[in-house]
């Protein structure tokens, strides 16, 4: 298990938005996770994110206890996500996007700027290198001087996958990655997606979009109303009658 | 001991009064999401037009200040609806400098038209009651009387009608508020209406207590702000609670600091409060960071 | 005539280094910083109060720089804390006990009466000081231009921007923005308290009252009007600003009947209008391409 979230809790006041959920990740898999609107999807995600905290309850990622980790330390661990509406750095380009998230510690400092070393350049260039082949994997290369804010939100995602890409994650997390997105460009994120996990990295998806998830993910769970409806294999699980009423009259 | 007497009464009093521009400007932080810079100069304003009032002719103060509450009402609705309402998608710091702005015009209208000298309102002089040394100015009671009804009406309007159940609804999520159908524009010209005219009270009742001048609201601009702060941002009752305890601990400050260091004290509170607990003393844990 | 001009250009030297400043703090990493001016006032005071002990104005400058940024150090760990709403009404609360504080404390700062009789710069060249300072200030807010825009295009520049951009994404992806948003506080507070201390010695009589949140503003104004993040933009709006502000002291001249004071009044009402038309009419300047 690369990533274990035990009795997950969330409460608003008096609302209960995620109630002792335990999700259990495995090296290279592919987890789905589904559910109506307000099911605790994105609650239960930001938890293990570390956006949020969570009321309880604790989260092992890669045999470290992420419990009470700020997101930058559950990124430096290897769990990195993506965000449902792209937050893309608008004032950067392409390119400055994916270099502005690469671990870069002696060349962001402040005398840094005004002096740059041999060994400076040649590490502001590796990493160039590397943006560069991940912009040619994600099919980004065109844009790559383009400013992001300008692209498509397609485009932004691709960018967004981008960028976690330049940490060398070992999980990522998938917040909605097809919302919004044209069909072509859905395909397109599914093959990299592929690619990536054959690589050996794991995913966990957020998604709405059932018939891309079903096809994508190896495993699959359904919550609603703040607890786990079913879980398992995904077409098993999409023909539960239990599923099948929670997403009657709710947005499939 | 009566010294400490003497100066928790003053805190008390100032305290009922500085609350009126704490909710004034709660009031607005809670729906428009953003401090308005601009309240302690509504409130100079609001003193300046009653003092012109008065002397116009407007045979009592307390009509002068309805009648200037009025205009300055005016203004701040006026101001909402062609600034901070076309501002509101703007990020924040728009919405920031123009209240910066709004302010400095205001000041600068003041200064021009009326001259950088202290005045005072005609109010009758009286004697101060004393009670073995603890003194009470019979003027201090009416302000911190009419304060007090202000703030009574203020809080019927927003806990017992419908149109402080709106606002509270829209305080709580702008979407939530749209979504079941109540008129937001409708809405937030008349909370500027009521924050114009709890703004210029604020500032008759100041001057009354003291002295008229240009700076008089922008220097309890930031005393309005650390007393919103501590009772909590979007808390009316802590609007008002807080106001009144950053008032007391700057007139207890006095014998320790001076008395110009009440502004530097209200600073002080409003740096720790932020610190230490930023939802405040009644707020809910508002994103301050 | 000539000595008029030089004059002005000192001015809009001196507002220039400030405007490059907020241009680091907000044009790149969006920190609002309403409290300019109270590193202004640390940086005069302190390069006054040194020369007046016998510190040579160099030594003093450096001096006026370090204790300006060091004064920066709480706000800047108070900014990490803060939504921008708050860091602006803190920031701006602090330049006022800044300038209430220099008021009260006579021992330290002579009150409200202010310091005279501080060394003019480069008083040993005589008619040709002002020329000096000048010239001084020239390849000082080169340097200091320069010094910017390699900043802005280098990876920590392109960390600040990502940072102003969207902190919470930068989070995300494994960097914690804290250390850097406290070194830009810091780094704009030394180049407001650098133009304080060139302030100081170049009109040689400081007192409080120069230092009100209305400085604060025309350094804002300056950032706006030339349009936020760029340095071109930083020092052109700051030049468009003096000319505005200068031009209006011929004005008083040509209009009668409208006294110094009114001036004052004048040049408030045209600040506070010019805030709101460009804010409404002008967002570019805020919030406009940041590239260098």
């Amino acid at each position: 298990m690369i990533l274990e979230a035990r009795d997950i809790t969330r409460r608003f006041g008096g609302f209960t938005a995620v109630d002792k959920v335990s999700v259990s990740l495995a090296k290279q898999e592919i987890l789905g996770i589904a559910g109506t609107n307000g099911a605790g999807k994105s609650t239960l995600f930001a938890a293990i994110a570390g956006q949020q905290g969570s009321d309880g309850g604790s989260i092992m990622f890669d045999g470290h206890d992420i419990t009470k980790l700020p997101p930058y330390k559950r990124a430096h661990l290897g769990l990195v996500r993506t965000f449902q509406i792209p937050r893309e750095f608008k004032s950067l380009t392409v390119h400055e996007n994916l270099l502005a998230a690469a671990p870069n510690l002696r060349g962001e400092r402040l005398l840094s700027s005004f002096f740059r070393t041999p060994s400076l350049s040649r590490n502001e260039r590796e990493l160039s290198e590397k943006a560069d082949k991940i912009l040619a994997f994600l099919n980004l290369s065109r844009v790559r001087d383009t400013l992001a804010g300008g692209l498509s939100g397609g485009q932004k995602k691709l960018v967004e996958l981008g960028r976690v890409l330049m940490l060398d994650p070992k999980c990522i997390l998938l917040d909605e990655p097809f919302a919004g997105v044209n069909p072509v460009l859905i395909d397109e994120l599914c093959a990299r997606v592929r690619e990536l996990h054959a690589q050996g990295i794991s995913f966990i998806v957020i998604e709405h979009h059932l018939q891309a998830l079903q096809a994508l993910a190896g495993r699959m769970i359904v919550m609603d109303r703040g607890a786990i409806l079913a879980e398992g294999d995904p077409r098993e699980v999409m023909k539960d009658p239990r599923v099948q009423e929670a997403y009657m009259g709710g947005v499939a | 001991m009566t010294e400490f007497l003497n100066l928790l009464i003053n805190g008390l009093i100032e305290g009922l009064v500085v609350a009126l521009p704490a909710l004034a400007m709660t009031l607005v932080m809670g729906v428009n999401r953003f401090p308005n810079a601009a309240t302690g100069d509504f409130m100079t304003a609001g003193a300046y037009a009653t003092i012109g009032l008065q002397l116009a002719g407007v045979p009592s103060l307390i009509l002068a200040a309805l009648i200037g509450a009025l205009a300055i009402a005016a203004t701040s609705a006026a101001s909402y609806f062609l600034i901070f309402r076309k501002l509101a998608r703007q990020p924040m710091v728009a919405s920031l400098l123009a209240a910066i702005g709004l302010g400095f015009l205001i000041r600068s209208l003041i200064s021009l038209f009326a001259g950088h000298d202290q005045r005072t309102f005609q109010l009758p002089l009286v004697r101060a009651w004393n009670f073995n040394g603890v003194r009470i100015l019979p003027t201090d009671l009416a302000i911190a009387g009419t304060a007090l009804a202000c703030l009574a009406v203020v809080f019927i309007l927003l806990y017992k009608t419908s149109f402080g159940r709106q606002l509270r609804a829209v305080a709580d999520s702008a979407d939530l508020a749209r979504a079941s159908g109540i008129r937001a524009r409708g809405l937030l010209v008349s909370l500027w209406l009521l924050v114009g005219a709890l703004s210029s009270i604020g500032g008759v009742l100041l001057g009354m207590k003291a002295v008229v001048m240009p700076d008089l609201g922008w220097e309890h601009l930031i005393p309005a702000f650390a007393a919103m702060v501590l009772g909590g941002i979007g808390s009316p009752v802590g609007a008002v609670v807080g106001a009144v305890l950053l008032c007391v601990a700057q007139e207890l400050s006095v014998p320790l600091l001076g008395a110009s260091y009440k502004l530097v004290l209200a600073f002080g509170v409003l740096a720790v409060a932020l610190l230490i607990r930023p939802a405040g003393l009644f707020g809910r844990i508002e994103l301050v960071r | 005539m000539t000595a008029y001009l030089m004059s002005i250009g000192i001015v809009v030297l001196i507002y220039a280094l400030l405007t490059l400043g907020l241009n680091l703090q907000f044009g790149l990493t969006r920190l609002v910083n309403f409290g300019i001016v109270a590193f202004f006032a640390i940086g005069a005071y302190t390069s006054g109060l040194l020369s007046l002990k016998g510190v040579p104005l160099p030594l003093s400058f450096l001096a006026a720089m370090i204790v300006a940024a060091l004064a920066a150090l709480p706000i800047g760990l108070l900014s990490l804390r803060l939504r921008e709403d708050y860091l602006a009404i803190v920031t701006l609360g602090f330049s006022e006990a800044i300038r209430i504080t220099i008021q009260q404390e006579e021992w330290l700062t002579n009150g409200v009466q202010g310091l005279p009789g501080l060394p003019k710069a480069f008083a040993s060249l005589g008619g040709n000081s002002d020329l000096a300072l000048f010239v001084t200030l020239v390849l000082v807010t080169a340097l200091t231009a320069w010094g910017t825009l390699r900043l802005t295009r280098s990876p920590l520049g392109r960390l600040l921007r990502a940072i102003g951009d969207d902190e919470t994404a930068l989070m995300a992806l494994g960097k914690d923005p804290a250390r850097f948003k406290v070194q830009i506080f810091m780094l704009g507070a030394a180049l407001a308290g650098l133009g304080g201390a060139f302030y100081a010695h170049f009109i040689t009589f400081i007192t409080p009252e120069q230092f009100i949140p209305l400085v604060t503003f025309y350094v804002w104004m300056s950032l706006i009007m030339g349009g936020a993040g760029t340095v071109r933009g930083a020092i052109g709006g700051t030049a468009l600003l003096m000319i505005f502000l200068e031009g209006s002291r011929f004005a008083k001249d040509l209009i009668p009947g409208v006294s110094e004071v009114h001036m004052a009044s004048v040049r408030l009402a045209v600040v506070g209008l010019a805030l709101i038309l460009f804010t409404l009419y002008r967002p570019q300047g805020m919030f406009g391409k940041r590239q260098a």
